[in-house]
Formats: C-alpha cells, sequence, structure tokens
C-alpha cells in the first residue's frame, strides 16, 4: 500500500502533540443518537452475558473459602463431598495434576498459586475446588468437606497493621512487616517531593492540617465472576467475563506445556459491568486455571462462578488514613502541602495520593509520604479507579483551604492551576509548542458550571442557610484535570461486506457499557462517508487481534486513532478500486466504474461513490462492492461479460501504541480540567443527606459520541453519591469475618438518592492527545465526585466530617448528637 | 442392584396418599374408591403461562422461579444480581405484580400468568426501542429488571409523573448509574403511545 495515512499513522505513535489531520466536517461525531447498537438487544433481554452461558453437560464448579481471616489449611477430608449425589470432580490443592507455581491469576500477591493452602483475608478461595451437576450441589457439596485449619493471628485496619507489634498479614510474602511499598519499590513510590515545604510553611499566612479516613468500600459487579471453559480436542474454547481478553487468552496459552494462539477460541460476551476490579487484576485467571483441569478430567464444559459474596473481596485502592497540613497566601495561592497516607492492601502500589497536586497544579512545594500495607481483608484493586486517593485528596485540600482562607474554591482553584509546580503561563507555553489552541480548560469548566449551578447567587458561608424544610442548605465545587492518557496499543480493522457494502468493524474487545461501539462506527462513518447505519461492530468476535479494551485507563485516545487510520486506508482503497481495472483476471477485466478519474476525484458520501465534479456520476458502495452470488462469485466463468463484479475484498487496517504518562519517564504535561458542583440538604435530627442537584462539567477535548459521555457523567455521579455517602464493607474486629457482603447491607445508590437533576455539560477545547483532540472521560466523575459530598455537608452544617463515607451515623457525630 | 425385601415394599395411593400392601390391593383401592376421579397431578408438576404460552414443567421443590425461566427455558432476560431480593434484576410479572424471581419457588407458581422482559419486548417493542433510543442502559444487566417493572407500573398507571416512576423503580439497582434516563424512557413512550390511542 502506498497510502498516505499508513505514513501518518507511524507518525502519531506516542503522540506528544495536537491531533494535525482533525476532520473538517462532522455528520456523526459529536452528535447524540440515534440509538445505541446494543440498544435493543439489551433492552429487550436478548443481550448474553458470561453467566447466561449453559452448555450441553455443563457442569458448575464452585470454591471452598476460607472461614478465617488468616489460617492454614492443614487437612481437608473430601471424602464424603465426593460421594455426594451429583458431584462430578474435586480438585484438592495437593492433587498432583496441580502445579505448584505458574501464571495461574491466584490472588494478588501470590498470582501464582491457585487453591492455595492458606487464605490471608476471610472469604479467600483456598484448597479444594468443586464441580458438579449444578451450582446448588456444588454449594452442599462444600459444606461436606472438613477442613482441619489452623488459626493465625490478624489485623484488619490499616494504622493498627503499620505498629511494630502488629500481626504479620501475610508473613510468608511480606515477612518483613506489613509496611511494604517501600521496601519493595522503593523510595520512587512511596515518597514524592518538590520544592522544600519548610520554606512554603514559612511563606504561608495560613496553615492548616486536617486527617480523614475513606473507609474500605467496592465495587459490586453486577454479574458475579465467572468462566465457561472446554476443551475441544486439543483446542481450548473459553468464555470470559474480563475486561482484557487480549491477555487472557495470552495467560491461557501459556498453560499445560503450551496451546498455539491460533487454537484458542475466545468469546467475550457482554460484561454486566466492568469498572476493573476482579475482572482486571485477581482471580479471574485462577477461575479459569482450575476450570481448564476440572474440563480436561471430566470431558466437559465447566462453568465457575464466584458466589454475590466472594464478589465483595476486591476494594478500591484509597482504603486509609490520610493526614494533610496545607499552607496558603490569603489571596489563596497555596506555598506547601505536607502529606501523609496509609493505605491497605493496594495491589498495584503506585499511584501516589499526592500526585495529582504534584502534576495538575503550580503547588511549588510538596512532599507526602505513603505507606502501603497489607491487612487481613483482601486484595484492593484499582477500580474506577486507581486516582481515587488522589482525588480524595485534592477535594480536601483545596476545600479546606479555602473555606479556612473565607475564599470562593473556585477562585483557589483557578489560582492554583498549572503543572509540576508551573503557573499557568508555563502551561500556556507547552500548549504552544505542541500546537494546541492555547485555551483555559478549568476557567471554562468553572465558568459554565458556576452558571448552571447559580454559585454566585446561592454559595454561601457554612452553616448559614436553613431552608424551609428545616434542612441545612450546602454547596461545594470541586475540579481535576482528565488522566485518560496511559499506556496501549490498539488493533482494528474495517471490512465492507459484499452483497449490500456495509461496514463492519473488527477487533475484539470487551463492552463495558459505554457505546464505545458507537462512537467507533461514527468515526467510521464521518471517515469512510458512510451513514452511520451501515456501519456496525460486534466486539465479541475473536478475528485473532483485540482492540485497547478499558484495561489501563485509557480506551478511545488509543482506539480512536486506530479505527481512524483503518477508515482513512479503507477509504483510499475504496477509491482507488473505483477509479480501476475491476476483476482483473488472465481473461481480461471489467473497466473502471469510473474510468477517467482518479481516486483524489472522488468522494465517498452516504455510502455512495460520486464524482466530485460531476456528483450525478455516482454508485452506491453496495453495487460497487456487487453480489457474493448463490454458488459464489465466479459461476459464470466461461462468458467473462456475465461474470458478476466482483472486485477486491475491501479491507484495512489500523493500529496504535502509546507508552502513556503514567510512567513517569514519558510524562505528557495535561491540558484539559473538569469541575463538579454539588447542592446538599442535611436533616440534621436524622443525619440524612439529600443530594439535590449536581453539575459536572467535563473538557472532553473532542465529544464523539455524546450519550455516551452523558452517561458517564450521571452514572459517574450517582456511583459517587454512593461512595460518598452509603458505601462500606463492614468488618467485624473480632473474627475478622465481613458482615455485609450483600446488597441488601451494603447500599449503593438507588434512583431516589439523587433528588433532583444532574446537569452535564460537555466542554470542547481540543486540547487532549487522542483524534481529534479527545481525552477519556470514564473513569472521572465517579473518582473524583464522592469527596465532594464532604466540602458539601461542612458549608451545610459549617464543621468537617472527614470520615468517608459520610453516614448519618457520623453526621449525627459531628453535630455531637451521637456518640 | 438390590431386590427389596417384600415386607419393606408398600404402595401409595397417588389420589390419597393410603399405604397400601401389594399392587393389587392398590388397585382394587383405586378402584373402588377413586374411578371417577382424573387422573393426579405428578408430584412437582406444575402448569403456568408464561409469555402468553401454556407449560406444563416438572419442577424441583428448591428451584426458584428464576430458575425454572433462566435456566430451564431459557428465558436468559431475567438477570442475577443481588442474589436475595435486593435488585430487582430478576424482575417479572406475575399475575400483574411486579416479583422478583430469584425469592418466588417455581412449585408455588402452578396457575400463574408470568410475563418476563423477551414478553414484555414481543407486546411493547416501542418501549424497547425508548430505552435504546434515550440509552437507559450501559452494560445493560440491569435493563430487563427495569424495562419489566415500568411495564408492570404503565399497566397499572398507563400515564405516571416522572416521580411515579421513580418509586416505582427505586427497587431496582444499577451499577453503572443510568437512573436519570428510565423516567425519560417511559414518558417517551408513554407520549408516543398517546398518539396512538387517539388514532384508535
Amino acid at each position: 500500500m502506498t497510502n498516505e495515512e499508513i505514513t501518518r499513522m507511524e507518525e502519531m505513535f506516542d503522540n506528544l502533540k495536537a491531533d494535525k489531520y482533525p476532520l473538517k466536517d462532522y455528520s456523526n461525531i459529536g452528535k447524540r443518537g440515534p440509538r445505541r447498537v446494543d440498544g435493543i438487544q439489551k433492552a429487550s433481554g436478548r443481550a448474553d452475558y458470561t453467566m447466561d452461558v449453559q452448555l450441553p453437560g455443563m457442569l458448575y464448579m464452585r470454591f471452598l473459602t476460607s472461614p478465617y481471616p488468616h489460617a492454614v489449611i492443614k487437612n481437608v477430608d473430601t471424602t464424603r463431598a465426593a460421594a455426594f449425589p451429583g458431584v462430578r470432580a474435586i480438585l484438592r490443592y495437593d492433587d498432583p495434576e496441580l502445579p505448584e507455581t505458574a501464571d495461574l491469576g491466584g490472588h494478588v500477591p501470590q498470582a501464582e498459586i491457585i487453591l492455595g493452602r492458606i487464605s490471608y483475608f476471610q472469604g479467600q478461595e483456598v484448597g479444594v475446588a468443586v464441580a458438579a451437576d449444578t451450582e446448588d450441589i456444588a454449594e452442599q457439596a462444600l459444606r461436606l468437606i472438613d477442613v482441619e485449619w489452623e488459626v493465625r493471628p490478624f489485623v484488619l485496619e490499616p494504622e493498627e497493621a503499620l505498629k511494630p507489634d502488629a500481626p504479620l498479614a501475610n508473613p510468608e510474602i511480606f515477612s518483613f512487616g506489613n509496611h511494604f511499598n517501600e521496601l519493595l519499590l522503593g523510595e520512587a513510590f512511596s515518597d514524592i517531593k518538590q520544592g522544600d515545604i519548610k520554606i512554603g510553611f514559612a511563606e504561608a499566612d495560613k496553615v492548616i492540617e486536617f486527617r480523614s479516613e475513606r473507609r474500605l468500600h467496592t465495587w459490586v459487579g453486577p454479574e458475579r465472576p465467572c468462566g465457561v471453559f472446554r476443551w475441544n480436542g486439543d483446542c481450548p474454547e473459553v468464555w470470559v467475563k474480563q475486561q482484557r481478553p487480549h491477555i487472557a487468552k495470552r495467560v491461557i496459552s501459556s498453560w499445560f506445556g503450551g496451546t498455539p494462539m491460533n487454537k484458542i477460541h475466545m468469546h467475550c460476551l457482554y460484561q454486566g459491568a466492568s469498572f476493573g476490579g476482579w475482572s482486571q487484576v485477581a482471580w479471574n485467571f485462577g477461575g479459569h486455571y482450575c476450570a481448564a483441569m476440572v474440563a480436561k478430567r471430566t470431558g466437559r464444559a465447566i462453568k465457575w462462578t464466584f458466589t454475590r459474596r466472594e464478589d465483595f473481596f476486591g476494594g478500591e485502592m484509597d482504603e486509609g488514613t490520610y493526614y494533610l497540613k496545607v499552607g496558603a497566601k490569603k489571596d489563596g495561592i497555596i506555598t506547601a502541602v505536607e502529606g501523609k497516607a496509609v493505605l491497605a492492601n493496594q495491589q498495584w502500589p503506585v499511584f501516589h495520593f499526592l500526585k495529582h497536586l504534584v502534576e495538575n497544579t503550580r503547588i511549588p512545594n510538596i512532599y507526602g509520604k505513603m505507606y502501603v500495607v497489607m491487612t487481613n481483608k483482601g486484595p484492593n484493586v484499582p477500580t474506577r479507579c486507581e486516582q481515587n486517593a488522589n482525588t480524595h485528596t485534592q477535594s480536601l485540600v483545596f476545600d479546606h483551604i479555602a473555606n479556612a482562607l473565607n475564599l470562593d474554591p473556585t477562585e483557589v482553584a483557578l489560582k492554583n492551576d498549572g503543572e509540576h509546580g508551573h503557573d499557568m503561563e508555563w502551561l500556556n507555553q507547552k500548549k504552544k509548542e505542541r500546537g494546541f489552541e492555547i485555551r483555559d480548560s478549568l476557567k471554562e469548566c468553572i465558568e459554565k458550571g458556576k452558571e448552571a449551578i447559580g454559585w454566585d447567587r446561592k454559595w454561601h458561608p457554612p452553616g448559614t442557610r436553613q431552608l424551609p424544610n428545616g434542612r441545612m442548605h450546602g454547596m461545594a465545587f470541586t475540579w481535576a484535570h482528565e488522566w485518560d492518557d496511559s499506556a496501549g496499543s490498539s488493533e482494528m480493522a474495517i471490512r465492507i461486506e459484499r452483497n449490500d457494502g456495509t461496514a463492519s468493524i473488527l477487533g475484539m474487545g470487551c463492552d463495558n457499557g459505554v457505546d464505545a461501539e458507537n462512537s467507533y462506527c461514527r468515526i467510521a462513518a464521518d471517515e469512510i462517508g458512510m451513514r452511520l447505519e451501515d456501519v456496525y461492530y460486534n466486539p465479541q468476535i475473536d478475528p485473532g487481534f483485540f482492540r485497547m479494551t478499558p484495561d489501563s485507563s485509557t480506551n478511545m485516545s488509543i482506539n480512536g486513532f486506530a479505527i481512524r487510520h483503518a477508515a482513512r486506508i479503507l477509504k483510499q482503497q475504496i477509491l482507488e478500486a473505483a477509479t480501476g481495472p475491476i476483476a482483473k483476471t488472465q481473461r481480461g477485466s471489467f473497466p473502471p466504474v469510473f474510468p477517467d478519474a482518479k481516486p483524489e476525484d472522488l468522494d465517498i458520501k452516504d455510502s455512495v461513490i460520486f464524482s466530485k465534479k460531476d456528483p450525478s456520476k455516482k454508485i452506491s458502495l453496495a453495487e460497487f462492492v456487487g453480489p457474493s452470488r448463490s454458488a459464489g462469485p465466479m459461476t459464470d466463468f466461461e462468458n467473462l461479460t456475465d461474470r458478476t463484479v466482483f472486485s477486491a475484498p475491501l479491507f484495512a487496517y489500523g493500529y496504535h501504541v502509546q507508552t502513556g504518562t503514567y510512567s513517569p519517564h514519558h510524562y505528557r504535561p495535561r491540558f484539559c480540567r473538569q469541575a463538579h458542583f454539588m447542592e446538599v440538604e442535611v436533616d440534621t435530627d436524622t443525619g440524612e443527606v439529600v443530594v439535590t442537584k449536581v453539575v459536572n462539567v467535563n473538557d472532553v477535548g473532542k465529544v464523539i459520541n455524546r450519550s455516551s459521555c452523558e452517561g458517564q457523567q450521571y452514572g459517574g455521579t450517582y456511583m459517587a453519591v454512593g461512595r460518598g455517602l452509603t458505601e462500606e464493607v463492614v468488618y467485624d474486629p473480632v473474627t475478622g469475618v465481613m458482615l455485609n457482603g450483600n446488597l441488601l447491607d451494603y447500599k449503593i445508590a438507588t434512583i431516589l438518592d439523587i433528588n433532583g437533576p444532574i446537569d452535564t455539560i460537555l466542554v470542547e477545547t481540543g486540547m487532549g492527545y487522542g483524534p481529534y483532540g479527545v481525552v477519556g472521560i470514564g473513569e472521572d466523575i465517579a473518582t473524583v465526585v464522592p469527596a465532594l459530598l464532604g466540602p458539601a455537608i461542612y458549608n451545610a452544617l459549617g464543621s468537617w466530617i472527614d470520615d468517608f463515607p459520610i453516614t448519618p451515623a457520623r453526621v449525627l457525630k459531628a453535630l455531637g448528637k451521637a456518640s | 442392584m438390590t431386590e427389596i425385601p417384600q415386607q419393606e415394599c408398600r404402595y401409595l395411593c397417588p389420589y390419597c396418599s393410603n399405604v397400601l400392601d401389594s399392587f393389587e390391593d392398590l388397585k382394587t383401592h383405586v378402584l373402588s374408591e377413586h374411578k371417577a376421579e382424573s387422573i393426579p397431578t405428578p408430584e412437582g408438576l406444575i402448569r403456568l403461562t408464561v409469555n402468553g404460552q401454556s407449560y406444563e414443567v416438572k419442577v424441583e421443590p428448591e428451584w426458584t422461579l428464576y430458575q425454572l425461566i433462566h435456566d430451564k427455558m431459557g428465558l436468559t432476560g431475567a438477570k442475577m444480581f443481588c442474589d436475595r431480593g435486593a435488585c430487582g434484576s430478576c424482575t417479572v410479572i406475575m399475575n400483574a405484580r411486579a416479583i422478583l424471581s430469584c425469592m418466588t419457588l417455581a412449585i408455588e407458581c402452578e396457575g400463574a400468568n408470568i410475563e418476563t422482559v423477551e414478553g414484555v419486548s414481543a407486546t411493547h417493542p416501542q418501549l424497547i426501542e425508548k430505552y435504546a433510543e434515550h440509552h437507559a442502559m450501559q452494560c445493560g444487566y440491569c435493563t430487563p429488571g427495569f424495562v419489566v417493572t415500568a411495564k408492570a407500573l404503565l399497566d397499572k398507571n398507563p400515564n405516571p409523573t416522572e416521580q411515579e416512576i421513580r418509586e416505582a423503580l427505586a427497587g431496582n439497582l444499577c451499577r453503572c448509574g443510568t437512573y436519570p434516563q428510565h423516567p425519560i424512557a417511559v414518558q417517551a413512550f408513554v407520549e408516543d403511545r398517546g398518539s396512538v390511542k387517539d388514532d384508535e
């Protein structure tokens, strides 16, 4: 191919600049509707999820879980379970076919061990798996297993775990103590340092200190963790409830001495929500590994499942205690921030809780120390998202200091916006150097948000506005940058179908519900010149290559390039085919459809190829690609003139790769911001907090799929309100047992938990590194907004409750009405 | 197979559960006492209507209605999310009421008239269309439960207010937070249906 786009494709890898090649006109990109690609399937109940899969003779597999937070299996007797009617196989830790270690995907940090003998949290899958005719029989059989346990001491609370005499939560891996991030990963992952905080605090007119708690919460996917595995001869066929099917395939290929990639048949059906969590880094492959072994042994398909309760293990990475000290000038310029945080069980302890303040503010002097400790509560994993600790800190730092100085927090935010201690002038210079239009993203977001919520009219000093209904009114603001600029790679292709000239997008990926498929269809449609309804994308098909799925905080900014390249290369292919001879064989060929034209003389619009000079000369894509004919394309080969016009297959691929900025060595300054506003009413008798209005303003650079972006705003806001007000996984301190691992006692937000409008505002500055200037939005709102409840309630009551979730009990405690 | 000793063998009358000593005694008993009665229903057999179709199915006593419709009938639109009556994802309409199929024993559904999301989508395709058009879903796992609950509401209250829709859907959990779109989709359906009604 001599396509110019191929050169551009390579030029855009690891993109560090503004997009030089956006479209001039957008037909579908940025618009709302007409409707979701998956909408009818999902609303009508015809969308299948892995939990819905049933195969002939399929067995159900469940795992033994530990009743103790920390214990060792001394001995297991599975005789009674094996004799239970309907039990077909039992896999034990001491089975010779179970390898001691391999890349199996057990619970991190010991991902290489499945069905181990030691439990490090109550509820951990250990020792035995049972496969039976039904899930109920498997469950019954598990109860018939006699286990002799050696119970060990345990520790649950992060600050307790840090004490020198604390029990070791995991003596096998962390024999040196529970505090592990610094020792294992080095100071770079525990300390963050910029400037000199001594100087910063000396310069400050006001210094405040406060402590905050973020109790353990978890994401609770609607579809339980599960998977289906069967062997078709020596070929595995696998259904993954997993947002990284490409990694699943690679891992599976490494098992049992190796299976060639091309023999593994993957299915990645719709996912009952996928926000990271289990599906990403924890036990997902372990279930499949056990299923693969039992499937081999029994010759049957195996569906493995976790219970609803087992899905509660795998919490968020912001669980812990934060100590913060902030110094600022009278005018709101922050001069120094010092922080210490003790965070629990992070299985990816690389995101410092002060990182956002370094990377996206002009605060010159920052020092923070992060202690990541092991406790006996199960892994905390990156789940919408790993920035939770950061956004928690940023919101509280800014809102506390603004209130302490009696300043408008929106003004304080604007005064401190910047990057790595540099001010906006410096950042604007970076925008210029990289070819972006110079716009003040935060200012634009704040202006729009203030107007939508009536900030200037309604914002008031804390604890001063009682409503006619007796409740106290509060309102608050917070902000952040957007961080969808991470690492990833993507391969996507487009094929023009015979007969009707419709386009199919190829590239396996997981559907995480954001209607991303529609976004890629929009890009393909606008880039090729097709009608949106002529483009379809089913990411569940495994063509042997994979698009980036939401697996490292980025998606559109990578896949958008891949699909755009594919579309542009394909368009050029179509135009070359339309101007060249068709069906060239040794017997001759058909003349070109546009005999006197060059590719650049033609264009495509509404799925019709036409001459730019004379638009009446046209042919639809369907007519151009021609029929496949009932008996194949070459049925009437004797008479060339009657033969079907069978042109070359129209198929093109694009790909993109970027290192992203999670590594400090590959940093790209971020230019897009977000601002969120909230109004609450607090009942001082009951402690109830009612959210009455939320305004989300996100600079997404460029909108591709408007409904999808808005869905992330109001959807994220609902998740955030649950996280901020009610979501807490509670453990019994005496036994170490999780007490509320169900959806009756663990409260996620319902439709009634926001009692008022959520205004969703999208700003388009084009200052993202993705195609057309996009940045992401999916992780932002659910991550940034939870801590906004703190300042909103402060504004209502005049006292800070820095203990999240802010339950009615904690509100009453702050009001002195409960102990 | 071990032969059962004769003295331990008893014969149970399927009509009245009387115990007889021999098969001949049972025959005599049935002919004399129950000749006029229709054949008794075998244990566990239930008759019910699902989406307008009549079914006669043998169920185990521990099966939930969810297991029956999802696992046995292949109507996979009802979804298992919370597993204990907290989320509404397995909602079906039984005898005009929205109920949780995970909390209902199949064996208790004798004579019931059940409507699942598959039935709703057949009778109310415009409601499904409005859900798709107004983006009232993300991952989609809980969506069928919302659709069925909304349909049950519309059966009772054909023109609900936004607040009435919110209250009707308050028992349905959505982790993606699609909540604001549901009243919009339902009201859009009502508006369109209103114009159809006028034509009638």
